[in-house]
C-alpha cells in the first residue's frame, strides 16, 4: 500500500521545473486597477504548468493577493485574458466584466484564505460536506464518508463534530484546506494562509501544503515566509507594481537574483526575518 | 398613612388576567413583527429604489415617532380617514406589530450586514452560490447574531405595551391603575404592577447576556 493521498486524481505531466512556459494557466496582458491611482495588475503575463507550484513574492500592494482573488473569481479584471486548462476562463473584455466565464472551471479552483473563513455556525463535518452536497450533488452519506477520509489523513478525525470556535488556528486552517480539497480542485490558491497563525502552528499547516506538493497538486501561493517559499516552490515569481519583475527556480531567485528590484526586496525581507 | 401590601394578594386573579392579556399582545405582536421585520429587512436590501425608499420611509417614520402617537393615530384617526370601523383589539395589534416590524427590520438589517465579506468569499470559492449561500451560510449566521437584539426588542415591546391601557384595553397596566383608583391604594398597586413587569422582563434581559456570552461565542464568531 502506498501512503494515503490527499489529492484524488491528477493529470500526469512530465516535470520540468525550470520551464517558465506552460499551458495549464496563461495570463495575457491582464489589467486590473482600483480607481485611477492603484494599478494592481499592469498588463501582466504569466504561465503555469499543471505540476507547477508558483510562489508569488513582492512588496505589499504589488497585486499578489489580487492575482489569487481574480483566479478564484472573487474580483474582476478590466483587460486581458486568462485561460485555464486550455480553455478560455476569464476575459477582461467580456460582458460579465472580467469574471469567470465557466462555472465548472471555477469549481476546479480551490482557495484557502488568511483568516480561515470556516462557517462558524456549522460543525467541521458540515463545513466539509456543504459544497460537495450542494455543488457536486453527493449524497450526505457519500460526502460524510469522503470528509472522514480527508480528516483522517490530516489527523483531525477527532474534530469531526467540533465547531470552528473550538479549534486552534492551525486546526482551523487544516480544516479549511480539507474543505477546499473535498471538491477535488485542479488548482489550489493559498493567500497568506499562515500569516494569522501563532508561530508554533505554522509548521502543521505548511506540512499539509508540502504533502500536497509531493502529490503534484498545482498551487499558487502568496506568502511572506521566504524559507517556506524556497522549500515548496517549483518557481518563484517576484511581482512589483502589477508586473512580473523576475521569475525562476527558488535557488536562483533567492541566491542570484538578476534584477536589482528583486535583490533590494529580498535584502529587506530576509534582513527583517 | 398606613401601607398594606397584603391587600394586593386579594386581587391576584384580576392582576393575573391583566398580565395574561399583556403577554398575549406581546407574544403575538412580537412573532408577527419579527416575521414582517425579517421580510422587510430583505426588501430594504433591494437594488430598486421603488422598494427601498418607501420601506426606508416606513421604518424611519415608526422609529422616529412615539409609540403612543402611533397607537392613538391608528385607534382614532384611521377609522375617520378611511371611514372604516376597526375593533379596538385589532387596532392595538396593528399598532404594536407595525412598531415591532420597524425596529426588528433594523435588527435584521444590521445582522445581515455584520456577516463579514470573507464568508461570501468562502462561498464563492466553494461554488456555493445564490440560494444555497443565502439559506445555508448567510441567513443562519444573521439569525444567530440577531437573537440578542431581537430579545431586547421583545422586552421593549413588553414594557411599551403598557401604553395600550390608554385606549381602554384591560391589560396589566389598565387593571393595576383601576384597582389603585377604586381602592385608593396607588402605592401598593402601582408598586405591585411594577414588580410584576420587572419579574417578567428581568429574566429575559438576563437571557440576552447568557446568549451573547455562550451561544454566540460558540456558533457565530
Amino acid at each position: 500500500m502506498t501512503a494515503p493521498l490527499l489529492v484524488a486524481a491528477q493529470p500526469q505531466a512530465s516535470f520540468v521545473p525550470d520551464s517558465a512556459g506552460g499551458d495549464f494557466i496563461q495570463l495575457r496582458d491582464v489589467y486590473k486597477s482600483y480607481g485611477e491611482g492603484l494599478v494592481v495588475m499592469d498588463h501582466l503575463n504569466l504561465d503555469m504548468r499543471a505540476d507547477d507550484r508558483l510562489v508569488i513574492i513582492g512588496p505589499s500592494g504589488s497585486g499578489k493577493s489580487s492575482l489569487l482573488r481574480v483566479m478564484m473569481g472573487l474580483e474582476s479584471i478590466q483587460g486581458g485574458t486568462i485561460s485555464f486548462q486550455g480553455k478560455s476562463y476569464i476575459d477582461g473584455n467580456a460582458r460579465n466584466h472580467g469574471k469567470p466565464l465557466d462555472v465548472r472551471l471555477q469549481t476546479q479552483v480551490g482557495m484557502v484564505f488568511q483568516h480561515y473563513t470556516l462557517f462558524p455556525h456549522l460543525s467541521v463535518l458540515s463545513n466539509l460536506i456543504l459544497a460537495p452536497m450542494k455543488v457536486h450533488g453527493l449524497s450526505k452519506v457519500q460526502a460524510t464518508e469522503k470528509a472522514r477520509l480527508f480528516l483522517a489523513r490530516l489527523g483531525l478525525e477527532s474534530k469531526l463534530n467540533a465547531y470552528p470556535s473550538q479549534l486552534s488556528g492551525g486546526q482551523k486552517q487544516r480544516v479549511a484546506i480539507a474543505r477546499a480539497l473535498m471538491l477535488e480542485p485542479k488548482l489550489m490558491l493559498f493567500d497568506e494562509v499562515t500569516s494569522a497563525l501563532d508561530p508554533e502552528m505554522v509548521t502543521e499547516v505548511q506540512n499539509v501544503m508540502m504533502q500536497l506538493a509531493e502529490e503534484k497538486m498545482a498551487m499558487i501561493i502568496v506568502t511572506h515566509d521566504m524559507h517556506f517559499a524556497r522549500n515548496i516552490a517549483s518557481r518563484v515569481v517576484f511581482c512589483a507594481n502589477g508586473k512580473v519583475v523576475e521569475q525562476g527556480p527558488p535557488a536562483q531567485i533567492f541566491t542570484q537574483p538578476k534584477e536589482p528590484r528583486t535583490r533590494e526586496f529580498l535584502e529587506k525581507v530576509l534582513h527583517l526575518d | 398613612m398606613q401601607l398594606d401590601f397584603m391587600v394586593v394578594f386579594s386581587y391576584w386573579q384580576v392582576l393575573a388576567k391583566g398580565l395574561a392579556l399583556t403577554l398575549a399582545f406581546t407574544v403575538s405582536c412580537a412573532v408577527l413583527g419579527s416575521v414582517c421585520g425579517f421580510l422587510l429587512s430583505l426588501l430594504r436590501l433591494s437594488k430598486s429604489p421603488l422598494i427601498r425608499i418607501p420601506t426606508g420611509l416606513y421604518v424611519e417614520l415608526f422609529r422616529g415617532t412615539p409609540l403612543l402617537i402611533q397607537l392613538f393615530w391608528i385607534f382614532f384617526c384611521l377609522p375617520v380617514v378611511f371611514g372604516i370601523s376597526v375593533p379596538p383589539y385589532v387596532s392595538v395589534v396593528l399598532a404594536l406589530t407595525l412598531y415591532m416590524t420597524a425596529i426588528t427590520s433594523e435588527t435584521f438589517r444590521g445582522a445581515l450586514k455584520s456577516i463579514p465579506s470573507e464568508q461570501h468569499d468562502a462561498c464563492t470559492a466553494l461554488g456555493v452560490a445564490s440560494w444555497n449561500k443565502v439559506f445555508y451560510v448567510i441567513f443562519p449566521q444573521a439569525l444567530l447574531r440577531a437573537v440578542p437584539p431581537l430579545l431586547s426588542n421583545v422586552v421593549s415591546l413588553f414594557k411599551e405595551s403598557a401604553l395600550i391601557s390608554s385606549v381602554g384595553i384591560a391589560d396589566l397596566m389598565f387593571v393595576g391603575q383601576n384597582i389603585s383608583n377604586s381602592t385608593a391604594r396607588p402605592v401598593e398597586f402601582l408598586s405591585a404592577v411594577a414588580v410584576i413587569y420587572f419579574l417578567v422582563a428581568f429574566p429575559l434581559t438576563r437571557l440576552v447576556g447568557v446568549i451573547e456570552t455562550r451561544m454566540l461565542r460558540r456558533y457565530a464568531y
